[in-house]
């Protein structure tokens, strides 16, 4: 018996020894993942808060840059062109839907929330104070995209109690959670909290690739977009300001008449998005087809005849802009402004798979430049005060000097005379607007802005329609209109998201 | 020691013998030698004591003795025999004599041929497989089929009779040439048939109480089919095994009771010899339809030979299952190997050859069209205005026709000519030799070649130790130009028993692989077209369906004739030669068991395993292949642009784009492996109380530990035609690595497991029987959060023998009757792993090098209520004994409720993912199993018939689902989960005419319109208006086997038969055709002019400007006619019904004669004719004579063949 008792002794020992070693045993990570456990890490993590989608296709499929070209006369006929065109919400989260930007924003958004996260959770202290600035502005765009393209515009002293977009701080830990919108100005809140925060530590921020990464120069872009919606003025021209410690604009932005003059179509592509020129203060790695001839060019309600002939035209300065449109396949009026330059990413070279991207430039000095002019416009009609028009002509002359070639001072340059009689206008501010937006339309063809500008200006889309017979008819899309505010992607109305009214 | 006093005591007897005498009278001519002896001791006063028991009181002597003395009558009576006597004190000691050594060796030639019929007591049946062993001898027979034997022994030996579960008889032979035995059962010794092997114990059938299958690998043996999974086909009620290709190493579709998870593999578990047999790579169920490369290690049985098997065991329902727990929804298929036997020391060898041949698939079951018609076909093509000049030339992909515009471009300067004359009368010659051509790529591209197996076993033992070695070879010559593969294995096992306390059982084994197929690429997916593509791919069987039998292997003169590909030259023949895949595999195992009697009753035991697999796939691209030729193709500027295998240099936009593959080819490798460590230890209590009380109880303890690896190589610019030189261009490594393509790759993953089971059992009377199993698993797969690291499982079950109880009548129509039922939990592992989010590091998709960094990035969110799928059962079942146990009848049903199944989730996107991996799935399934088995005729003239029918009915609904999965996922050939349906249900877009001014395809939109050209395949919403067809599984699924057996012939049958499925027609329609491939002769009756709408659903060959301009939507706008076409390829008209009747094997056997067999030193000898997959006795017109279980996904994928074998088993 007492051999039995040893055995036993010796057998359950063994167990209770296997026992403890389970745990360790079981805390073998089952693959290559990582953990955020350093500052290098949380840095590599912050990559990936911005978007990576843009907001091109539909932004400009909805907007007056965009027109029907005919079944004649295009290469295609795919969606989601059709439905952006006809104000229809198009199906699925396709490439260039409106629901793929949503997912994006909010991968953004919870990247940028688990930054936040680990530098709470790991006490990274101060030294993480850029990162936590970067993960709040980052969060702070991705949202003011989202509440700008899927809620109602703001309205400058409304009341803005419409239904906002979600905006969570915390990252997501069960499987589907609910989530409330809250309204406009309760999201615009947060934003401005988030953009307020987070601004002031990105100050002497350094990045390995900084134009990919929320530099304190690309987020006081952003801001000036921001306060143009709120309608502070005066935030908008000191963000701008301070960009360039000397203020110069005209060598920063984009040289259309400069270097990127003598470039054959082929390298001004390449060279328009490249990290290392200077206007491109935010660039986004963005999955995207919007380049090919099979997407915004080539198909049937996409960038035409008309908004090419606008493109191409006389401006308000009285010369056209410099600009490098193409034709796909030889065939008008399929066109491209042959900004884009497609980046096949391969998941195997041999098999020829993979997917393309663009360099989307999302923030640009060109941009921060034009907001500040509309800020002096508003400034001066809001305080009653014209010198504030001639700040903003310097601004708009600045701009026109890189893109007129041969640009003059004295003849090429703005006057709200000339804005008057071009458009036909006699109040002083609206030309100063309508120059405004001119330049701007031109500047940014097919990157979007468009839409930012229709919502603030609250301007009229009108569309037309060729049928096979030739005949032409025409919607307007104007302000006030539903449809005006993209619907809520279908997946995050099944998941709970209150859809917009229709 | 005893020899020796035997022999001093009998010269001390000699010595004495003459000293009395003593004269006797006895006159009798038949005088019985009892009758003698008595007359021996009235005369002469003599006792006689026989000390042999060689002489026999009865024997009988011619007595004529007259006054002769005592010593001349037993000389007399003695004489002949080998007996001797000695007289001493009045009596006479007969005994043997003792033999010289020259009349030894005498004996040995005089030994005498014993014959006789070993028959089994109870039912006085003959008994084959009983083996005769002279006592004290290595000599061994086994009586045959009709239960004869025959053995060479001499007149005084003992023969031993063993069988299995018998009581072990020993006979004197004494002189005797024909023994005729009946063999008694063995109450104490448990009859094979009645041991359940759950892999963790051997179970006492009558402490078991679930719901089992048990195939003896002699009666599913399936000659000619090397791989031992397609063993299971037609063999179990409830396992279906569905035949997704037929290359070796690719796994059948293997379901146990129906499939159990949404997303998961659904295959069951395999477990070899105790230990659970891990996957090389991990390809689910759905994905071994894809054809990819790296479904040829699907199969993680390849490594076995099927004549190593002894038998498998099919664990079923969760009470049977319940010791693999957490692994254990999907059913357990548990392997036993052969081992060493008891031969007393003989050396048993078995060898077993097969030689097989395949049938080439045949034009006649497909509809495919014949040159003349498809010519027809491409002329109207060409006046739509296709196969113009233009758009042929510089094509990427062409047929004649590019060859005719390239031949009359082809201008020779030394006469002025072209090549091809540019009117149409010799235009019209050109065409007419491919019009006439008729080629039958069949012919071309498969082989009716041969398949050879080859396996030697040796077994020998005594009682102590016995091991058994075998050796198998196959070496298959493909049933295509682009397949072959031959394997090698290798088996060890030893069991001793060093005491009656402490056995050690040492096992090894070891498979080696060497398969070529032709080179593949990953096949990709297209969701917005609705449409699947492969690079290059160059399946045979593919091929041959698919090319137009316009096109020509060979040119008039005999050369192999080359049309275009990827802008490059391309004939399928010399592609097989120049682009393949080579892929060995090697797999050891070894594995070690000790069991320990600690007390009586009381077992210790412990087994250990190390498997080591590694798997090398080479893909090989020679400098002559298209797919290395395609990265030179540069022949024209509109080939430079447009064909993407050239580098455009972003540095260099100006030029063109360069070559960057000038020299060589390609050589890539993969490697796969796998190591795994498996360490279980057992106690096993089994003890009987007062007779009637039964009780087991087992405690279990196990560790697995498992890494698997995997990496790639890309290895570019091979030379192969210049001595493996290799002098890559720089510029390829340049727009790899713009590209973001890593030129190699590693991952891995890593498995650790840990269980505790425990299982108790009693039974009562052998009448009442009752089990409970608990275990508790621990995985790290899920993620580093220990929350969700544990799961416990459970089961209780009982059975009750009713034939037992004392009021049930004996009679013979129902002998036996036993219920069962179960209930419990049992769950699986599901591939999410993100207890805690899950971050992963890559580098940006950004152009350059100086924009390029390392971005973690959320792969997927924290779910900390991630928990693993689980499943309660409930199972009732019966086996019934009809007339006298002769047939069996088995009958289950059960009830599955399965739920936290994991699934591809669609939420807000708000959390920063859209589409989530969580437990959010219902489903409940339910189904019958019912198997009739049996001997129903055994005759004493040898004939035999044993049968087995077999058929299960399963269904499914998924009863929880929280979004719709999206219409392309539907109605893909392998269909998806919806609320209400099927686990994967067939969807189809419901057509709705042909447009009646232009012909195309029109159905009912995603959202309801009529009429409507445009389907959006990622719509999650339209699936409302998608048409049901019904499970790609099938619902109900059988077998049928008989075996005939008269004397010396076997024949036996297999049939299988499956119904309830739908399947997906291959997609064959598109808006326009090009001159390469095959089409339809459904073609033949597509709409022509408006009106044939009312006649046909098969769409028109629409013109160029419809094409693009003229499809119309409701709603007037219009669309591109590539979604319409497709659409119909995935619409209601192209569904058929995947019933099936299949006459899966037949085989007549042969057992030569024992004297025959003897005669070449032979134990025994059978020789087989054996014919697989014969024929398709039943299946849905529409399929035109295609298999329904086959999937022509190309790739490696290749279809089950006809073949032919014959085999030859014979045993020294």
């Amino acid at each position: 018996m007492k051999n039995i008792k040893y055995k036993i002794a010796i057998l359950s020992l063994g167990i209770v020894a296997l026992l403890t070693g389970c745990k360790k045993f079981l805390e073998e990570s089952p693959d290559r993942r990582t953990e955020i456990n350093t500052i290098e890490k949380l840095g590599q993590l912050l990559v990936t808060a911005y978007p990576d989608r843009h907001y091109y296709t539909f932004a400009e499929g909805a907007s007056d840059n965009t027109e029907d070209k005919s079944a004649k006369n295009s290469l295609y006929n795919s969606e989601p062109f059709i439905s952006l065109y006809n104000w229809n919400t198009p199906e699925g989260s396709g490439n260039g839907t409106p629901a793929e930007y949503w997912n994006a924003c909010y991968r953004a958004v919870a990247t940028a929330n688990q930054a936040l996260k680990s530098i709470e959770e790991n006490n990274f202290g101060t030294a993480a104070n850029q990162y936590k600035g970067e993960a709040l502005v980052a969060r702070a765009y991705a949202e003011f995209m989202l509440v700008t393209f899927f809620a109602e515009a703001y309205e400058i002293d409304g009341s803005n109690s419409s239904l906002g977009v979600p905006y969570p701080l915390e990252p997501e830990t069960t499987a589907r959670p609910t989530y409330e919108r809250g309204t406009v100005a309760s999201t615009y809140a947060q934003i401005r909290k988030d953009l307020e925060e987070g601004l002031p530590l990105l100050k002497g921020a350094k990045y390995q690739v900084p134009h990919y990464h929320f530099t304190e120069q690309a987020a006081k872009v952003f801001a000036s977009r921001f306060y143009l919606f709120t309608g502070e003025w005066d935030k908008v021209i000191s963000n701008v300001s301070t960009i360039y410690a000397d203020g110069n604009f005209k060598t920063k932005i984009r040289q259309y008449t400069g270097e990127l003059y003598p470039l054959s179509y082929d390298e001004h592509r390449i060279e328009y998005t490249k990290a290392e020129k200077p206007w491109n203060l935010l660039l986004s790695n963005t999955y995207s087809v919007f380049q090919r001839s099979s997407a915004a060019g080539g198909n049937r309600f996409s960038f035409g005849e008309n908004a090419k002939n606008y493109y191409v035209g006389i401006t308000v300065f009285g010369k056209a802009f410099r600009n490098r449109f193409g034709i796909y396949s030889s065939s008008p009026p399929n066109y491209t402004t042959n900004k884009f330059n497609e980046y096949f990413y391969y998941t195997n070279v041999q098999a020829n798979t993979g997917y393309p991207y663009i360099m989307a430039p999302i923030l640009t000095a060109d941009e921060a430049l034009l907001n500040r002019a509309e800020a002096y416009i508003r400034l001066a009609k809001e305080k009653a005060d014209p010198s504030y028009f001639s700040l903003a002509i310097n601004d708009l002359n600045d701009f026109a000097s890189t893109r007129i070639v041969g640009y003059n001072q004295s003849t090429d340059g703005l006057t709200i005379a000339k804005a008057k009689t071009y458009f036909g206008l006699t109040d002083d501010y609206e030309a100063m607007i309508q120059s405004l937006l001119q330049t701007k339309r031109i500047a940014f063809m097919q990157e979007g802005l468009r839409w930012l500008d229709i919502l603030r200006f609250k301007l009229t889309v009108k569309h037309n329609f060729v049928a096979t017979d030739g005949t032409e008819t025409f919607q307007t899309l104007p302000h006030g209109d539903k449809r005006r505010v993209f619907q809520i992607p279908q997946d995050a109305i099944n998941g709970g998201i209150t859809p917009n009214p229709r | 020691m005893k020899l020796v006093t035997v022999i001093l005591l009998v010269s001390f007897l000699q010595v004495s013998a003459a000293t009395y005498g003593q004269l006797v009278t006895i006159k009798e001519k038949k005088a019985t030698l009892e009758k003698v002896i008595k007359e021996i001791k009235r005369q002469a006063g003599y006792d006689v004591l026989v000390s042999t028991d060689k002489m026999r009181s009865n024997t009988v002597v011619n007595a004529g003795f007259n006054n002769v003395s005592v010593e001349q009558v037993m000389d007399k009576i003695l004489s002949g025999k080998d007996l001797t006597y000695s007289i001493e004190d009045k009596t006479i000691l007969i005994k043997a004599r003792e033999k010289s050594f020259i009349e030894r060796i005498v004996d040995y030639f005089a030994a005498i041929k014993v014959t006789g019929i070993v028959r089994d007591k109870k039912d006085g049946l003959p008994m084959p497989g009983v083996s005769i062993t002279i006592k004290g001898t290595n000599n061994t027979v086994v009586t045959n089929d009709k239960g004869e034997y025959q053995i060479t022994t001499a007149e005084d030996a003992i023969l031993v009779f063993r069988f299995i579960g018998y009581k072990t008889t020993e006979i004197a032979v004494n002189g005797k040439t024909k023994i005729d035995m009946s063999i008694e059962e063995d109450a104490s010794q448990l009859k094979e048939v009645n041991i359940v092997s759950t892999g963790y114990q051997n179970l006492d059938r009558k402490l078991f109480t679930g719901s089992t299958s048990k195939i003896n690998a002699k009666d599913a043996e399936r000659n000619g089919i090397p791989d031992v999974s397609r063993m299971l086909e037609g063999q179990a009620a409830g396992v279906s095994v569905q035949n997704v290709s037929g290359t070796f190493g690719a796994a059948p579709k293997i379901r146990v009771r129906g499939a159990t998870s949404l997303s998961g593999d659904n295959k069951p578990l395999w477990v070899v010899d105790g230990i659970i047999l891990e996957d090389v790579v991990n390809i689910s169920n759905e994905a071994l339809s894809t054809g990819d490369a790296n479904t040829l290690l699907g199969s993680s049985v390849a490594g076995l030979s099927p004549n190593d098997i002894e038998s498998l065991t099919l664990l079923k329902d969760a009470a049977a299952t319940a010791m693999y727990g957490a692994r254990a929804m999907n059913g357990v298929v548990v392997v036993t190997t052969k081992k060493g036997k008891n031969t007393e020391g003989r050396t048993n060898i078995n060898y077993t050859g097969t030689f097989t041949t395949y049938l080439k698939p045949n034009y006649n079951n497909f509809d495919i069209m014949n040159s003349a018609e498809q010519m027809s076909v491409l002329l109207e093509m060409e006046n739509k205005g296709y196969l113009g000049h233009a758009s042929m030339a510089n094509a990427a992909t062409g047929g004649v026709f590019t060859k005719m515009y390239n031949l009359m471009y082809d201008y020779d300067a030394t006469n002025d000519s072209f090549a091809l004359k540019n009117t149409i009368q010799d235009r019209l010659n050109f065409l007419s030799r491919y019009a006439n051509a008729n080629t039958n790529w069949f012919d071309v591209l498969f082989n009716n070649s041969l398949l050879q197996e080859h396996s030697l076993s040796a077994t020998a033992g005594t009682a102590k130790s016995q091991s058994y070695f075998s050796t198998s070879f196959t070496s298959d010559n493909g049933q295509t130009l682009g397949d072959k593969v031959k394997r090698f294995t290798g088996n060890a096992r030893h069991n001793v028993k060093f005491s009656d306390r402490l056995s050690l059982e040492l096992l090894m084994n070891a498979s080696i692989r060497d398969q070529k197929a032709p080179g593949t690429l990953t096949r990709q997916s297209d969701p917005v077209y609705g449409t699947y593509s492969r690079d290059f791919d160059i399946n045979p069987y593919s091929y041959a369906l698919n090319t137009s039998r316009l096109i020509t292997p060979y040119d008039e003169k005999g050369n192999l004739e080359y049309f275009t590909r990827n802008y490059a030259p391309f004939n399928i023949l010399n592609e097989l030669e120049s682009n393949y895949l080579n892929l060995r595999l090697l797999d050891i195992k070894i594995q070690a068991g000790l069991k320990f009697v600690v007390i009586p009753k009381l077992t210790y035991s412990v087994d250990g395993a190390y498997r080591y697999a590694a798997s090398e796939r080479n893909h090989y691209a020679l400098e002559n292949s298209n797919m290395a030729a395609a990265f030179r193709a540069n022949g024209t500027t509109i080939i430079n642009d447009n064909n993407q295998y050239l580098y455009k240099d972003p540095d260099n936009p100006a030029q063109p784009a360069y070559v960057v593959l000038p020299q060589g080819g390609f050589y890539n490798t993969t490697l796969n492996n796998i190591k795994n460590y498996y360490f279980r230890q057992n106690l096993d209590y089994d003890q009987t109380f007062a007779e009637k009380h039964r009780f087991n109880a087992f405690a279990s303890m196990e560790v697995r530990f498992t890494d698997r690896q995997n990496s790639d190589y890309d290895g570019i610019g091979y030379q192969y035609e210049n001595g493996g030189l290799v002098n890559p261009n720089y510029l390829y490594f340049k727009k790899m690595i713009e590209a973001g393509d890593p030129y190699f790759s590693m991952y891995y993953n890593k498995e650790r497991n840990v269980g505790f089971a425990t299982r108790v059992a009693y039974s009562y009377d052998n009448t009442y029987s009752i089990n409970a199993t608990f275990r508790y698993d621990g995985s790290n797969r899920m993620g580093t959060s220990s929350a969700v690291r544990w799961l416990p499982t459970w089961n209780v079950s009982g059975a009750w023998d009713l034939s037992q109880e004392k009021f049930y009548p004996k009679n013979k129509y129902l002998s036996s009757a036993r219920l069962r039922g179960t209930y419990g939990l049992v769950a699986n592992m599901g591939n999410a792993s993100n207890s805690t989010a899950l971050f992963y590091n890559r580098i940006t998709y950004r152009p350059y090098d100086n924009e390029k960094e390392t971005a973690t990035y959320i792969s997927s969110l924290a779910n900390s209520e991630l928990t693993w799928e689980k499943l309660y059962e409930l199972n009732l079942g019966a086996d019934l004994g009809l007339f006298n146990d002769k047939v069996n009848f088995t009958v289950d049903y059960y009830k599955r409720n399965i739920f936290d199944l994991l699934g591809n989730l669609k939420t807000s996107g708000v959390g920063g993912q859209n589409v989530k991996y969580a437990n959010y799935g219902k489903m409940e399934a339910q189904g019958v199993e019912l198997t009739i088995a049996g001997n129903p005729i055994q005759t004493t003239s040898g004939f035999k018939w044993r049968t087995q029918l077999n058929f299960a009915h399963n269904t499914n609904k998924v009863t929880q689902l929280d979004v719709d999965p999206n219409i392309w996922n539907l109605v893909s050939a392998e269909g998806a989960p919806m609320q209400g349906y099927a686990q994967r249900g067939l969807f189809s877009v419901v057509f709705d005419g042909l447009n009646p001014n232009y012909g195309y395809p029109t159905f009912i939109g995603t959202n309801g319109a009529r009429h409507d050209p445009y389907i959006y395949f990622q719509s999650t919403t339209g699936s409302n208006y998608l048409k049901y067809h019904g499970p790609v599984d099938p619902t109900f699924t059988g077998g049928f086997y008989n075996q005939f057996s008269y004397k010396n012939f076997t024949l036996s049958t297999l049939f299988t038969f499956a119904t309830g499925n739908y399947v997906r027609l291959q997609p064959s329609y598109s808006p326009q055709y090009t001159d390469l491939n095959s089409m339809s002769r459904d073609l033949i009756n597509r709409w022509v002019m408006s009106g044939d709408e009312k006649y046909t659903n098969i769409p028109a060959v629409v013109d160029a400007f419809t094409l693009a301009n003229r499809i119309y939507r409701p709603d007037g706008t219009t669309t591109d006619a590539r979604y319409a076409y497709n659409a119909y390829n995935y619409s209601d008209q192209r569904v058929a019904k995947g019933d099936f009747v299949r006459l899966k094997n037949i085989s007549l056997s042969y057992q030569i004669p024992q004297k025959l067999a003897s005669k070449v030193k032979m134990s025994n000898m059978q020789i087989s004719l054996v014919g697989n997959n014969i024929a398709l006795l039943y299946s849905d017109d529409k399929l035109n004579g295609a298999d329904p279980e086959f999937f022509n996904n190309g790739g490696v994928a290749m279809p089950i063949p006809r073949q032919y074998t014959l085999s030859i088993k014979a045993g020294f």
